[in-house]
């Protein structure tokens, strides 16, 4: 039977019951969904400590890998190896804003499905799952971001790589930087999905990922160092394009990761290196394709989740 | 006679001679039924020590992925510090140096996520209240995390040297095979001790834990000299020798793996086995005080059972 004062106060004028209260409202929505667990991301990460103690937590970690690439020319090369400090740094630091990106979303599942337990309220909440997952790694990436500036303003300010602001190619960098934080994401998107799947153990499965692809993209070493096949899988992964277009962008004229002499790149085209507008729609196709694959793979990811009762799991050894 | 309504305990079936010692017996007061001989306090610690080693050995058969994720993938993230040397045409003793780097971060990941911030996690997940009121030493369950720990991170370790010697042939020039050994064995033991040292701590610093294990890789791994001798960090250098076990066993092993290098700038091995020693005793030592000190505190304010802080 329905009762007839709710009914009274849903239509008396000016209170009037809203049907997207129940159908949704969108976009409107989504972006509220997105900006809330952005904030919650961004408190979960930063509101433990006092402002200064977070800074010098987030940035030793990037910092110390570039040091170690760092001695590790300076034991070899000496004084020789000066010159190829700006290769190694700018690799460095934009890996450490992947590590930190990639690991966001994997962590944000690990977080609330093992310590919150919160993963299958927000899951059956209206919200989207995708949206909320995104915004919960926006935090992770804003660090991620942080510590890598840092550590480019340390190679400059400490470490002595020459930088002139006035030579760098801003479009270039402005657009594959961009292009690079999607993929990114894509990657991000794939490792959730795989953390999905698997137990609490899981916590350093992204940098392990992450470190594998280390291997191929150049980023501290030129490619042609590596055999065919690897080199094959570098010409594909859209990060290594990002990473030689940050390059390119940072220190035009400098030596690329891609070509060189020998260099596999070189054999396909015919060129040393590769041009800023090649790379940049390298980096599109690839950057398209990876995106792509993520959301088929998170769609696949997540139905697999649902239908053997994954999201509500937790585990501990 | 018992009261009217309570059971009076009667011997159970003993089905295996180790498990008499936890069978129901009568006794003439709850006093005597608390009053555990030697014997029976330490088998309960044993008991305890493979109860929680249990999950994390059973665990790497339950967990497929773990074959890519943890022995697979690992081995390429260290080719890439041997193809950055190959790069700069180093030595092939420096891509030994990675190799045996690479193995050893295994271990230390381990002690990191594994055994520091483990009770931690416990905490979260509403067992560390069940280890505070169980009827053991809390040292065992300690114990018990190292040794499972250890099992799986050899496999990853085991991986890592045995495919990176084979791909990128690295040939290793020991002389004292004995020392070498003694001191990867004293490694475990005070990497180990550390961790479960810090496992005490990071229930105490509660959510900065978890920033903290992000502290202790990287950073630890420049000062350890993980890719470059240890030795050509100087003052900084010495210090991590002085206090990170990573550090001194690490440099240690390499002078033993690899004695064509020449000297190295850090103390000989020997010496170095004996600061490994030392650093097992303090840390052990440190985790047991601290342990007590925690359950003491636990049991008085009740407040470190109180998640998510």
């Amino acid at each position: 039977m329905i009762d007839t004062n709710i009914v009274d106060r849903t239509t008396v004028e000016g209170n009037r019951f809203d049907p997207a209260r129940a159908r949704g409202r969108g976009t409107t929505d989504l972006v509220r969904s997105f900006r809330t667990a952005a904030a919650l991301g961004w408190k979960m990460e930063a509101n433990w400590t006092d402002p200064l103690l977070f800074f010098i937590y987030s940035v030793a970690k990037p910092v110390a890998s570039a040091l170690i690439l760092v001695f590790m020319l300076q034991v070899i090369a000496g004084p020789s190896g000066i010159a190829l400090r700006p290769f190694v740094i700018v690799g460095s630091a934009l890996w450490s804003f992947v590590v930190s990106g990639v690991a966001g979303l994997a962590w944000a599942v690990l977080d609330d499905r093992e310590r919150y337990r919160m993963l299958k309220y927000i899951y059956v909440s209206p919200s989207s799952f995708l949206t909320i997952l995104i915004g919960r790694g926006v935090a992770r990436l804003a660090v991620g971001a942080m510590g890598a500036g840092i550590t480019l303003a340390v190679g400059v300010v400490v470490l002595g790589v020459p930088f002139e602001p006035l030579a760098v190619n801003w479009p270039l960098l402005v657009i594959v930087l961009v292009m690079g934080v999607v993929t990114i994401s894509a990657l991000a998107l794939v490792m959730a999905a795989i953390c999905l799947q698997t137990r609490q153990e899981s916590w350093d499965y992204p940098e392990v990922v992450v470190g594998a692809l280390f291997l191929v993209v150049g980023a501290v070493f030129p490619l042609s160092v590596l055999p065919l096949p690897l080199q094959v899988f570098g010409l594909i992964s859209p990060l290594t394009w990002w990473i030689a277009g940050v390059r390119q962008a940072l220190f035009p004229g400098g030596p690329s990761s891609i070509g060189g002499p020998g260099s596999l790149w070189q054999q396909l085209s015919g060129q040393l290196n590769p041009s800023a507008v090649q790379v940049v729609i390298a980096l599109l196709v690839s950057g398209a394709i990876v995106t792509l694959a993520s959301a088929i793979l998170f769609r696949a990811g997540e139905a697999r989740a649902k239908d053997r009762g994954l999201i509500d799991r937790t585990t501990g050894s | 006679m018992a009261a009217p309504g309570v059971v009076q305990p009667t011997p159970g079936p003993v089905t295996a001679p180790g498990l008499r010692v936890f069978v129901g017996r009568p006794t003439a007061s709850p006093q005597e039924a608390a009053n555990w001989t030697r014997r029976q306090v330490w088998a309960n610690n044993l008991h305890s020590i493979v109860g929680r080693a249990y999950p994390r050995v059973r665990g790497l058969t339950r967990e497929p992925s773990w074959l890519v994720f943890q022995m697979l993938l690992p081995f390429l993230t260290t080719s890439s510090f041997v193809f950055v040397y190959r790069a700069l045409d180093a030595p092939p003793a420096y891509i030994g140096f990675v190799v045996i780097g690479g193995a050893m971060t295994a271990f230390w990941l381990n002690v990191v996520w594994m055994m520091a911030a483990q009770l931690y996690w416990e905490k979260d997940q509403g067992n560390l209240e069940l280890y505070f009121a169980a009827p053991m030493n809390v040292m065992s369950v300690l114990v018990g995390m190292a040794v499972g720990g250890l099992v799986m991170s050899s496999t990853r370790a085991i991986s890592i040297m045995f495919i990176a010697t084979v791909v990128f042939g690295v040939s290793f020039s020991i002389s004292q095979w004995a020392l070498l050994i003694a001191v990867f064995v004293l490694t475990l033991a005070a990497l180990y001790g550390f961790g479960m040292m810090l496992a005490s701590l990071f229930v105490m610093w509660g959510r900065e834990a978890f920033h903290l294990t992000q502290l202790m890789t990287e950073p630890v791994y420049f000062v350890s000299g993980l890719n470059f001798p240890v030795g050509r960090l100087g003052f900084i250098g010495a210090l991590a020798i002085a206090l990170i076990p990573l550090a001194v066993g690490l440099d240690a092993m390499r002078q033993l793996a690899f004695v064509s290098t020449g000297p190295t700038g850090t103390p000989e091995p020997w010496v170095e086995a004996l600061i490994l020693v030392a650093m097992t005793a303090i840390f052990i030592g440190l985790a047991r005080w601290l342990l007590h000190s925690m359950e003491e505190r636990a049991r008085r304010e009740g407040r470190l059972t109180v998640r998510w802080r």
